[in-house]
């Protein structure tokens, strides 16, 4: 791995604990369940986990997104423990309940790390399988993968110093 | 009490208005709206005693509509409800005369505690 690519690397890893304390406290007040995490790896695509993905971007001292992808079924559930609505199809109120969860776990993400000024941009969901994710040039994203019991889901992070970007 | 209530996900103005009609504001007495431009609408509109809004929204965010109530020399308590606790943009929403501000994810508790700082809830 180059000096560059170790650079990067280490500022993405930064993003690590902060993201799994976000996720432990989002998780726990919206939705009422504690996920376990199953595994933190770098990752070698772009293409998430799951079929669906809530994207943010943030940019300020460091540049990059945080996705949170979600099989179908938990994103299903994510819609019926924040509201009680029961569906069994990707509509418009299961893609707003993700992407304000995935707003909710931003947020908390950023004021852990109150030094890089991060602004949030407003989520945009993306569903199917074989999606690809474009991070900044040069980034290797991180992968944190849970499970719960409302389901499967991994929070994906890749960001670069600002002044690289 | 009358509630206006602004958030551009129709999923948290659901859990709000809940939260509301919980400690005891009836349901025809919340109004809510996608964002700041329809929020200030329904300002101009309609009376109010609070206003609960989101930070981020599209057209007009939480803090242009905050400064578009205080231009029209209104002292409503308005609240900040938000992903946003970095210290230099909750200062800039102090300066422009937010009157509290309450971070997401919170519990019905947190929010009462907030409101009745600021208006009479009825149990």
């Amino acid at each position: 791995m180059s000096t560059a690519a170790i650079a990067t690397s280490s500022l993405t890893a930064k993003f690590a604990n902060p993201l799994i304390i976000a996720v432990d406290k989002a998780f726990d007040m919206l939705l009422g369940c504690r996920p376990q995490r199953t595994g933190l790896t770098f990752k070698d695509g772009r293409m998430p986990e799951y079929e669906l993905s809530a994207v943010i971007g943030l940019t300020g001292k460091a540049v990059g997104t945080i996705v949170l992808s979600l099989t179908r079924q938990t994103a299903l559930n994510v819609l019926y423990r924040m509201v009680d609505v029961e569906t069994q199809e990707i509509n418009d109120d299961v893609r707003d309940a993700v992407g304000e969860l995935t707003n909710i776990v931003a947020g908390q993400t950023k004021a852990q790390l109150e030094p890089l000024q991060l602004r949030i941009s407003i989520p945009s969901i993306i569903e199917g399988r074989d999606h690809v994710i474009h991070y900044p040039s040069g980034i290797q994203p991180i992968s944190i993968l849970f499970d719960s019991e409302i389901g499967a889901f991994s929070v994906e992070a890749g960001f670069k110093d600002s002044q690289l970007a | 009490m009358k509630v206006l209530l602004v958030d551009d996900s129709g999923t948290m103005r659901t859990i709000q208005r809940r939260c509301l009609e919980k400690m005891g504001i009836e349901h025809d007495d919340i109004t809510d709206a996608a964002d700041g431009c329809k929020a200030l609408e329904l300002f101009e509109r309609f009376s109010f005693d609070v206003v609960l809004s989101d930070w981020n929204m599209p057209n007009m965010d939480g803090l242009g509509l905050l400064k578009a109530i205080r231009n029209r020399n209104s002292d409503i308590p308005f609240f900040m409800i938000t992903t946003e606790s970095e210290r230099a943009r909750v200062l800039s929403a102090i300066q422009l005369g937010v009157s509290d501000y309450l971070v997401k994810p919170f519990t019905p508790d947190d929010l009462r505690e907030k409101l009745e700082k600021w208006v009479s809830v009825t149990a």
